[in-house]
């Protein structure tokens, strides 16, 4: 019996918990291959859930870490297009057939496991998501939910309590007030549905209901932060209103109700379709929505739900959105007669139906927290946890663990009055203001408990220690202790399941409140997926008051150093907070008190106000005369007012300013008017766009020949190590980092520097991508002796920052030269084309979603269509902060920027040997000044030497190839076919060995003509003119309220370096280097693969930090 | 236990007038609406019946009840207080006694030879507890009926202990507490507007009324009471039954008592008549 099969299915935890790294790390290849062939056999036989998906997970991880490890030689694989396809489909189990045939004929290599990695990873997530949500519909209370298709068969009626509007014409409202919750352990993600549902035992949380207020935003006291309004109307309408998000609109049809992503209100349509007001069964029904609304309220009538949070920002950590989720289902669900009582407590049963339907509005929303986020909705503190599945519940038999963890409410017995006032009285939660992406964290987690990897599943014993220890702290009334545990946890379990929890910003605040309060500093406690935003510190309660005033200070100046590194969605704050011990809780608003919040009011009124005063029902008329005695006499409304006339009438002051920044800032970085004039009447015409940056489909691409590519994978001559070691010592060479980009993958388009990252912890300490590169600098200096002249390209978006953070960190040491070089070229994006955003979305392959969240998806995808077209196509984007206007203009650019600003001039002067420059993208981690590849560079007598690495699945966007006979870097944007190169065997690193006088050459240029900066200008002019120019769409963010982001795609150009192989005049020379020296860090989500496939330690291997 | 009383509510504002009206019932003889429901409780070995009706309205009643009018005892409903409160009200009627109960606005058309309420007195009376007359009703017409959940008892087809009564429960609390082992899905056991009832319910509806406060009082409540208190059963019936205060009711009411008597034939031609007349000249056209 295979041994894998053995671990999955052993009933033994001690076989069971056994890691994959343990059995891998000493079996040979073939061992690892025969392992896989068992595993695939057993995968498709076995009924279990939790067998299928540890399967997948073995399988991913061999593919994806441990194959690679063993191939011993470099075996050049291609990845079939259509097994591609297949995976952007999610068609996975074809896709996986399709690589395994391949495996079978070519054999065992790099790409194809690559490929066959990410269809196990894949559909691991996949099989976990569909059990997930068969469990939620299976829950009881909800089925029905999904059986209901016609409002003839409609089941539900709106309380009668809710329909007397004989006071006044004035329904009542139905308020309901939720806390958020806030998890006082952290016990290693343990919340995430699959640990639940196979490790039942080990998921728990504690968590705690909290009320905040946020400090310094006149809030007296803390109450709960989200709020659900409910109430009937006298029109056949849903009406949904968001209050924080100053949004408001009339559903009139059932498809605007499935229609999540049109505005910003897709969280209010989850909870009505939730909780059964219009049933999720009825999507697709091509039904009036009058109809069903006649027979839940009455004929004519209509439902208003208004949502508000209360001051708090995004990403708190504090389950904020899926409380106000189970908030907004809650208020549904009283309202049509689902509880039992109309105001006041929920029942347990009830809470418990409420959790199901807020996790099945989320699947809808296309979003997922993991299980104890509608923790507010519980009262007080409380121990959550995963059960065992038994008979008859919808889980036996497939999973271990129910979906539904069971919430045990802790009373006076297990934490005193006394212990829970210690405990609001010691603690300073505080938001970070970092913006974060959380998902990527929780498929690590996921993913690493399937794998068991020893130090990891080590970590989340521990961790469940640490609990333990806080329970019995709680019981003991022992703060102290408490604080000492949770921040052991945070640096011990926590980071050791995973590292990217921690990061520069949280230690550097943790580093400060230890320095500054000693042993008063209690301890640190991370909130949720990951630190930097929702965080809490605990400190002595006397001191705690001092501390909430210096936390503000120190988080503030902290961002201030850190916010070009960093991404930040907002200002920093500090919360005062109390713990809830209601749970969710409801009152009914009657007569005068029948009134909305107030900012409702300044949504809707302006709109009331157009209206001819004769044509308002006397519900409005009454409501107008509410809120008009309200703004006398209520403090809620006051300065009403005045908001009403500053709606009525907006500034434009702010507009004009922007606009003055942005010209100003054009112009100082050589921004060229007559250029993008042309551009955007090219683009606007149709000339240019995203499908005329294909070569013409006549072009002839094959990949490349046998002798085209110099295999540098393995060891390279001594002759040419020699060669390049003396280069070295006589100063001929200079290493060139590209970090004028964005990094808008990295950063997914937050504007911040991303080669001043602080992305990982390497040799104990964060570094960013600038400093590994200065390390690396640093190592080949000492093996040659001679000090590298160093330059880092910026442009107009990072040469400030770098500027600044080199300074402030000394350069981070190098004592070598150190230039930057500016950008002189600048563009400014535009609003795309509709039929450019068709083309990218309809007609380029894509990855498809989970089917709800592709929904949520092609619905985005139409806002943003209207969007384009409503706020002009082709016209200049400017409605943005200035710095997200602009646009850098292509890597093309990096090369004679160092001619125009005068830098390569300096070098050359300072060191008269300089010939030959090492050009590398600032992603490139493992690219360093080689002495052997230099050495081969120059006795090959190219002019320029090119590094290409085998592809893998992810290395996407062109790759080498030959071009009707021509050998030549390709983009991916320019190839006429997608599935052309899915047939090149190389993909370009983007590193480069430059000549330096064959490159002035072409340039038509010489070193002393360097000092003439016409000549030079003229020079770059002519042979741009040469280059092609590509469109491309970016994301852009836009931040608005309260650390809210919206994602825009702008329009762009750009030109690239890699097309300078066409030139005829340059002589090119292709090395094949190791995937470690050539790999690229595109996107946050890589690196965890990065730092377990020995990527991170191949690069402290080339580092020198002192 | 035996039980030789009946109590009929008729006091439902709106409704005091239905218990009036003529039919004719299966074996071709004109009745009023009253006089097939005493009917039915006599079927079921009734000897004495309560009407619990609007003050006034005895007369009326008397007068269709026909030659059952000795029979009748006439009970005022004074306040609009619920149905709970309109049982209640027969209080000394009952006594200490199990009783049948109707409602003035139900007829019941049965498959067999034992009409409905007979089924159920026969239950009542062997099990020596309170039973109801449930039927199962599709999830979306929860919102019109009282509902019970509860387990089959072993061995006797279509009896259930009654667990839990739920008053027009909505699907979402129905599949957390008041799904019925058997039943198709989304089906659930809804009154049937008949009930055989032990004087506990009497002694419950009091104390509710006591707390009331004039709200008024339901009877599922106090069945849901019942259940935990003492031994409470459910018969599942498979006949028909007829609510004649709804649209049409009493034109379908009429039609099912046709349909099941001598006049069947004579009932069908007309309809059949009715049709071709019109809605086929109509096609004609």
């Amino acid at each position: 019996m295979s041994k894998l099969v053995e671990i999955i299915t052993s009933a033994s935890p001690e076989v069971r918990d056994q890691s994959l790294d343990a059995f891998c790390r000493s079996a040979t290849m073939q061992e690892i291959l025969n392992e896989c062939n068992a595993l695939e056999k057993f995968r498709l036989q076995s009924g279990n859930l939790y067998e299928r998906v540890r399967a997948l997970f073995f399988l991913y991880a061999m593919h994806r870490f441990h194959l690679p490890l063993k191939f011993t030689e470099t075996k050049i694989g291609l990845i079939p297009f259509e097994g591609f396809t297949n995976l952007l489909n999610r068609r996975f189990e074809e896709a996986i057939d399709i690589f395994l045939a391949v495996q079978e004929k070519n054999g065992a290599n790099d790409a194809i496991s690559s490929a066959l990695a990410l269809a196990y990873h894949n559909l691991g997530f996949q099989t976990l998501a569909n059990q997930v949500r068969r469990s939620v519909r299976s829950v009881s209370g909800n089925h029905w939910m999904f059986r209901i298709g016609h409002p003839a068969d409609y089941p539900l009626r709106i309380r009668p309590e809710l329909l007397d509007d004989s006071d006044n014409a004035t329904f009542p409202i139905l308020k309901e007030a939720t806390p958020v919750r806030m998890d006082l352990t952290h016990s290693g993600w343990s919340d995430i549905f699959f640990l639940g549902m196979d490790f039942p035992e080990g998921a728990k949380v504690l968590n705690v209901s909290i009320d905040l207020a946020v400090r310094g935003m006149g809030m007296r006291r803390p109450k709960p932060p989200v709020e659900a309004y409910f109430r009937v109307i006298d029109r056949p309408v849903i009406r949904l209103t968001s209050v924080d998000l100053g949004a408001t609109t009339e559903i009139k049809n059932l498809a605007e109700l499935f229609d999540f992503a049109r505005d910003y209100l897709g969280l209010l349509k989850a909870a009505v379709i939730a909780s059964g007001i219009v049933p999720p069964g009825m999507e697709g029904a091509d039904q009036p929505l009058a109809d069903l609304l006649a027979k839940l309220v009455k004929p004519g009538h209509g439902l208003e739900i208004v949502s508000r949070v209360n001051g708090i920002p995004k990403g708190s950590r504090l389950a904020v959105s899926t409380n106000l989720l189970a908030c907004l289902i809650t208020v549904c669900m009283r309202a049509t007669g689902q509880t039992q009582s109309l105001v006041g407590q929920l029942r347990e049963n009830e809470r418990r139906v409420v959790a199901a339907r807020a996790i099945l509005g989320e699947w809808l929303g296309g979003s997922g927290g993991g299980w104890q986020d509608s923790g507010g909705v519980w009262p007080g503190i409380k121990l959550i946890q995963g059960e065992q599945a038994a008979e008859g519940d919808p889980e036996w038999g497939i999973s271990r663990g129910r979906l539904l963890p069971s919430h045990k409410i802790f009373y006076t017995d297990d934490a005193s009055t006394e212990t829970r006032q210690k405990l609001q009285d010691s603690l300073v939660l505080v938001h970070g203001g970092m913006a974060q992406d959380v998902g990527p964290i929780l498929e690590m987690v996921t993913e690493k408990y399937l794998l068991r990897s020893e130090a990891e599943w080590q970590g989340r014993r521990q961790a469940l220690g640490v609990l333990d220890e806080v329970i019995l702290n709680l019981k003991s009334g022992n703060v102290t202790a408490i604080g000492n545990a949770t921040q052991r946890n945070f640096f011990g379990p926590i980071q050791t399941i995973i590292p990217w929890a921690t990061n520069l910003y949280t230690e550097s605040l943790i580093k400060q409140v230890t320095a500054e309060f000693g042993k008063d500093f209690w301890g640190f406690w991370m909130l949720g997926g990951m630190s930097g935003g929702g965080m809490g510190f605990i400190f002595h309660p006397e001191k705690r008051l001092m501390a909430q005033n210096r936390l503000q200070e120190i988080m503030s100046a902290t961002k201030r150093k850190l916010e070009k590194a960093v991404p930040f969605a907002m200002e920093p704050v500090v919360y005062d907070f109390a713990i809830n011990e209601n749970g969710t809780f409801a009152e009914l608003r009657s007569g005068s008190a029948a009134l909305m919040p107030a900012g409702y009011y300044s949504l809707t009124v302006p709109e009331i106000l157009r209206i001819n005063s004769k044509e308002l029902s006397p519900h409005t008329r009454s409501e107008l005369d509410r809120f008009s005695a309200a703004c006398k006499t209520n403090p809620n409304f006051s300065g009403m007012i005045s908001n009403l006339f500053d709606r009525l009438l907006p500034s434009s002051d702010n507009d004009e300013v922007g606009q003055k920044n942005l010209t100003d800032l054009l112009q100082k970085n050589g921004f060229d008017h007559v250029q993008h004039e042309r551009i955007r009447a090219d683009l606007r015409s149709g000339r240019i766009g995203l499908a005329q940056n294909r070569l013409p489909v006549s072009s002839k691409i094959e990949d490349v020949h046998e002798n085209d590519v110099f295999d540098a994978t393995g060891s390279l001559n001594q002759k040419y190590r020699d060669i390049g070691l003396d280069a070295l010592s006589d100063g001929a060479v200079a290493v060139v980092s590209f970090a004028g980009g964005a990094g808008s993958r990295w950063t997914k388009g937050a504007g911040v520097v991303k080669a001043l990252n602080p992305f990982a912890k390497i040799a104990g300490k964060h570094r960013n991508f600038i400093e590994v590169h200065l390390a690396k600098s640093r190592r080949i200096s000492q093996l040659s002796g001679t000090d590298l002249p160093h330059v880092i390209t910026t442009s107009y978006l990072t040469q400030e920052p770098i500027a600044n953070y080199l300074q402030m960190e000394n350069n981070f040491g190098y004592s070598g030269p150190l230039y930057l070089s500016p950008g002189k070229y600048v563009g400014l994006r535009l609003i795309p084309m509709a039929r450019d955003l068709r083309f990218a979305w309809e007609e380029m392959p894509q990855q498809l979603l989970d089917e709800q969240a592709q929904k949520v998806q092609d619905s985005l995808h139409n806002a943003l269509i209207n969007w384009a077209k409503q706020s002009g196509e082709g016209m200049d984007y400017t409605d943005n902060l200035p710095l997200q206007c602009m646009h850098p203009v292509g890597h093309w650019f990096e090369i004679p920027n160092l001619l125009r600003n005068g830098v390569l001039k300096e070098l050359l002067e300072r060191y008269p040997k300089l010939s030959y420059l090492m050009v590398h993208n600032v992603d490139t981690l493992g690219a360093d000044v080689d002495p052997a590849l230099l050495g081969l560079h120059i006795d090959s007598g190219a002019n320029i030497t090119s590094e290409v690495i085998t592809k893998r699945i992810e290395d996407h966007g062109g790759g080498l190839a030959r071009i009707d006979g021509q050998l030549r870097l390709i983009e991916g944007l320019a190839l006429p076919h997608e599935e052309v190169e899915f047939d090149l065997s190389y993909y370009n690193t983007g590193t480069m060995w430059v000549s330096i006088d064959r490159l002035l050459e072409v340039f038509k240029l010489t070193r002393e003509a360097l000092s003439n900066e016409e000549l030079v200008a003229e020079a770059v002019r002519n042979l741009a003119a040469r280059m092609p120019t590509y469109i491309t769409l970016k994301d852009v963010k836009k931040r608005w309220g309260k650390g809210q982001e919206d994602i825009f795609p702008v329009i762009q150009w750009e030109k690239l370096w890699g097309d300078m192989t066409a030139l005829p005049e340059l002589s090119f020379q292709f090395v094949s280097v190791p995937r470690n020296r050539g790999q690229q860090l595109k996107e946050v989500a890589q690196l965890d693969g990065w730092l377990r496939d020995g990527s991170a330690a191949y690069l402290e291997g080339i580092c020198e930090w002192e | 236990m035996k039980i030789n009383k009946a109590v009929i509510t008729a006091a439902g504002r709106n409704q005091q007038t239905l218990p009036l009206q003529t039919l004719i019932d299966s074996d071709g003889t004109e009745k009023s609406v009253l006089k097939i429901i005493v009917e039915e409780a006599l079927r079921a070995g009734i000897e004495e019946i309560c009407l619990v009706v609007q003050a006034g309205d005895e007369k009326a009643y008397a007068q269709v009840a026909g030659e059952h009018a000795g029979r009748l005892h006439f009970v005022q409903q004074k306040k609009p207080l619920g149905y709970g409160h309109a049982i209640y009200c027969a209080k000394e009627f009952i006594g200490n006694d199990a009783f049948l109960h109707l409602v003035g606005d139900h007829l019941y058309v049965n498959r067999s030879q034992k009409g409905c309420a007979q089924q159920l007195v026969e239950v009542a009376t062997s099990n020596s507890c309170a039973v109801s007359a449930v039927q199962a009703i599709r999830e979306t017409l929860l919102p019109f009926y009282g509902a019970v959940g509860g387990m089959p008892v072993q061995g006797k087809q279509d009896l259930y202990k009654i667990d839990e009564v739920v008053e027009k429960p909505t699907p979402t609390q129905a599949e957390q507490h008041l799904v019925v082992p058997g039943l198709r899905a989304g089906h659930y056991l809804c009154f049937f507007g008949m009930h055989v009832l032990t004087p506990t319910v009497i002694d419950i509806l009091r104390k509710f009324i006591k707390k009331s406060d004039e709200q008024k009082i339901h009877l599922s409540p106090a069945l849901a009471e019942l259940a935990k208190k003492e031994q409470y059963l459910a018969l599942q019936l498979h006949d028909w039954r007829y609510d004649v205060g709804v649209k049409y009711g009493l034109m379908t009411a009429q039609i099912a008592l046709a349909m099941n008597g001598k006049d069947r034939d004579e009932v069908l031609a007309t309809l059949l008549e009715l049709l071709a007349t019109r809605e086929l000249k109509v096609l004609g056209r």
